[in-house]
């Protein structure tokens, strides 16, 4: 069984476009946030969130319908990635060994949004070719496999805020079993007025910013973007010299088994979830040095996530930084613990983490180091990225330096 | 030596019945459950026919409390799953709620719910919608649903591939009880007829009678064919790591002991690529098995009645299986059952299980003028046959290619 690492990031988030621009912003403590342009918010009483700004696209869209979907994301995420990797040419591999697998919550609903908004009276006027033809979640995998000429396997995860890490884990096991020599996985998303609205109606969006952690946190900003990496096995790597940002040592998967939309109070699957994947890795909690939190910014999650990180890290729980980039991103739903990951993994390049904005006053019960406001220079030879999802459905990555 | 992977309990909620009993009667006479569509209001357009899940009481599975809340793709989940539990006489007991998973396919999931939703927010605007409206509107939001109502501890996944989602979910199953990351996985495939279902297929062109020629009904390899009937339902399976079901004394139905599954080419692709990623993928999935072409018995098409589809998957199984390709058994459960999209694949696991333990074939209805580009042994009549291994495939001509082989449990 080979070993399987990171070969290849690419980053399209609310502060920066591009691996290089996002990671100077995140370090720099950027706020992505903004009043959002995409729908009319004068019925609600939240207007900021977390948009990417003067996005080029690069690639071409049969019509208007399809140029709203998520591909313009994944697919400039994507690319940058395999450039990144050395694989932007695959002409002589086996492509079957070739395969894809993202993450979404709410999939290609805004290009039906964009139709229905209009002429709202009868449903089907949101349906036209165009969403005919991409409403399908797997249009997502399948216009990537014929962008870049993919012909393994291939799989939306649909697994709402856990979404990217469940793909990333199902590729883990399919490098592990042999069957592909790389895998092209991740997150999209972008911001249906839907899922603004269910965010909105459930009073969890904050009204001005994303507060992980401090004690005057409102909500989460809903966000949008793409975090794309390349994974490879440690043979397939090796054999084309490829650069390596680190290796993925293992996940851990829980589910809450407690309610559709409140997390367990002690964050009893969060524990599980980290505890897994730290004996999948066989690493001991000791070794990680940085936990990228799910960190949402409400306060429900905040003080879950540092109840668990207690209860896994023990004594050393003070002593390890845990900072949410939702703070400056907003939460990206089905794309973020993608985005995470690939953060993760440039923790690990840079030996630096970013920081968790706007943090204020301490909560006494979210009391660990959040990295306040700074980013800051620290070995990190060990990363665990956590994502928590409605319904109790959670997935923790571990990235560690080859 | 790796796990293996069996099922103990089969939960179905199908138009051709409720529970596996009703659906494999109905299976094996040939009992077409295809009719004009009761659901939608389409008196604005041609294609009418469908197989909807009638007669459903998700009550009687899932008890009274907050099923007011639950729309249609969780009744039909939950139901299914509660079924297959209870055919697999299996109690998940705080200690084995650790060790169970659930990973579901479902092309759509919720999304027609979600639209909705969308469509009562332009409507009515946002302020008038409680959040109980969106309280089942998630595309997972039917298998979070399920792990509740089960107390799973061990992880929830939805596997959304097209047509091929079901029968990526139990691929991916196999592996994580083949690498013991849980005991007992409830999977399979849940999909719902919505208006949104039927516009996407509709625009495409891709509904029997959308050409507004010939009958609205399937034909599967009969040269008439002219697309497919849109199913429903939920297909749901208790999958154990053999030595706990033995543990246990459970009554295992069969192994599912291959996977494979490859994209099937870029829309632009020719046929002859199709059909070589066809191969491929049939080929993948008995190699994943450890058997040869020789040792299948049993070929459960994925024979939806495409146009297109129908000729690549003959194609391929002529070109894979060489001389005995024109020999084997072919059977297609679409015929009665219609095309139940992200669930077809688990439906026709259900199908092959049971093919398995009854020892009988059930037939491709309205399969008369063969296509003579079709160069199959169609089981067109009930079969009696003993079954030992079965090729299940499962194709989309716009994503994967994707199979499993499931075998009697020796």
């Amino acid at each position: 069984m080979s070993r399987v690492v990171v070969t290849g990031l690419g980053l399209v988030i609310a502060n920066g476009i591009g691996v290089a621009n996002a990671w100077n912003a995140l370090m720099n403590g950027k706020d992505g946030t903004a009043e959002l342009k995409s729908f009319d918010t004068s019925q609600y009483k939240v207007h900021r969130a977390c948009e990417i700004k003067d996005f080029k696209i690069d690639t071409v869209f049969e019509n208007e319908t399809t140029a709203n979907t998520i591909h313009k994301y994944t697919y400039t995420a994507a690319k940058e990635a395999l450039k990144d990797s050395g694989l932007g040419d695959i002409t002589g591999c086996n492509r079957e060994r070739f395969g894809i697998a993202i993450g979404t919550l709410a999939g290609e609903l805004p290009p039906f949004e964009y139709l229905l908004r209009n002429t709202p009276e009868d449903k089907t006027n949101g349906f036209d070719m165009g969403v005919a033809l991409t409403y399908p979640p797997s249009s997502i995998t399948t216009l990537l496999s014929e962008d870049f000429g993919f012909e393994g396997p291939n799989m939306v995860s649909l697994n709402a805020c856990s979404s990217g890490n469940h793909a990333i884990a199902w590729a883990l096991d399919l490098l592990y079993e042999g069957k592909v020599d790389v895998m092209l996985v991740g997150g999209g998303e972008l911001i249906p007025q839907t899922e603004f609205t269910h965010f909105h109606n459930l009073k969890a969006l904050a009204p001005e910013m994303c507060q992980p952690f401090d004690k005057e946190r409102k909500g989460l900003i809903i966000g949008e973007g793409a975090g794309i990496m390349v994974l490879e096995t440690l043979d397939f790597a090796s054999k084309r010299n490829a650069e390596i940002y680190a290796e993925l040592k293992g996940y851990g998967m829980s589910c809450d088994g407690h309610h559709m939309t409140a997390p367990h109070p002690e964050g009893a699957g969060a524990i599980v979830a980290m505890s897994n994947a730290l004996s999948m890795a066989n690493i001991s909690y000791a070794d990680v040095d940085y936990i990228n939190a799910h960190g949402t910014g409400t306060p429900l999650n905040d003080r879950m996530e540092t109840m668990a990180i207690k209860s896994v890290f023990k004594e050393r729980a003070k002593g390890i930084p845990v900072s949410s980039i939702k703070s400056m991103i907003g939460h990206t739903m089905g794309a973020a613990s993608a985005i995470e990951s690939v953060v993760s993994c440039l923790a690990i390049k840079n030996n630096a983490v970013p920081p968790t904005i706007h943090y204020e006053t301490p909560d006494p019960e979210c009391d660990l180091d959040y990295v306040p406001n700074e980013g800051r220079e620290t070995k990190v030879n060990c990363v665990i990225n956590n994502s928590f999802a409605f319904g109790g459905n959670n997935v923790t990555n571990i990235f560690s330096r080859l | 030596m790796k796990k293996k992977a069996v099922i103990t309990g089969i939960g179905v909620v199908s138009p051709l019945g409720i529970g596996h009993q009703d659906f494999w009667n109905n299976l094996v006479s040939g009992n077409s459950a295809i009719a004009p569509m009761e659901c939608l209001d389409l008196s604005k357009y041609e294609c009418k026919n469908g197989a909807e899940v009638k007669g459903l009481n998700p009550e009687e599975y899932l008890g009274r409390k907050g099923l007011r809340y639950l729309n249609k793709g969780t009744k039909f989940l939950g139901s299914g799953a509660k079924l297959a539990v209870d055919d697999a006489n299996l109690e998940i007991d705080e200690e084995l709620s650790n060790h169970t998973g659930i990973i579901i396919g479902s092309s759509l999931g919720n999304f027609s719910q979600t639209t909705d939703y969308f469509h009562d927010i332009v409507r009515d605007g946002p302020s008038d919608l409680s959040p109980m409206q969106s309280y089942d509107v998630a595309l997972n939001s039917s298998i979070n649903y399920v792990s509740v109502f089960f107390k799973m501890k061990g992880f929830a996944r939805t596997i959304s591939s097209g047509f091929t989602s079901g029968t990526d979910a139990i691929g991916n199953a196999i592996k994580l009880i083949q690498n013991g990351k849980a005991k007992v996985i409830i999977t399979g495939g849940v999909e719902q007829i919505s208006l949104d279902l039927y516009m996407i297929f509709y625009l495409r062109k891709m509904l029997a009678g959308s050409d507004g020629a010939g009958s609205e009904i399937s034909m599967p390899f009969d040269k008439r064919r002219n697309g497919f009937i849109m199913s429903e339902g939920s297909y749901v399976f208790v999958m154990e790591d053999y030595d706990h079901a033995l543990s246990r004394g459970a009554r295992i139905y069969g192994e599912i002991s291959g996977y494979g599954s490859l994209f099937t080419g870029s829309r632009n692709s020719d046929i002859g690529k199709r059909v070589e990623k066809a191969v491929n993928t049939m080929k993948s999935c008995i190699d994943d098995a450890g058997i040869c072409t020789d040792d299948i018995d049993l070929i459960s098409a994925n024979g939806n009645s495409g146009k297109l589809s129908d000729l690549i998957e003959a194609k391929a199984i002529n070109k894979l299986f060489g001389e005995s390709g024109t020999e084997i058994p072919v059977h297609s459960v679409k015929s009665t059952l219609g095309e139940s999209y992200g669930a077809s694949g688990a439906a026709q696991t259900a199908s092959a299980l049971l093919s398995i333990n009854n020892g009988l074939v059930p037939p491709t209805i309205n399969c008369e003028e063969k296509d003579p580009e079709c160069s199959l042994n169609i089981v067109n009549k009930k079969l009696e046959k003993e079954i030992n291994t079965v090729l299940i495939n499962s194709f989309d001509l716009s994503g994967n290619n994707s199979c499993l082989v499931v075998k009697k449990y020796e």
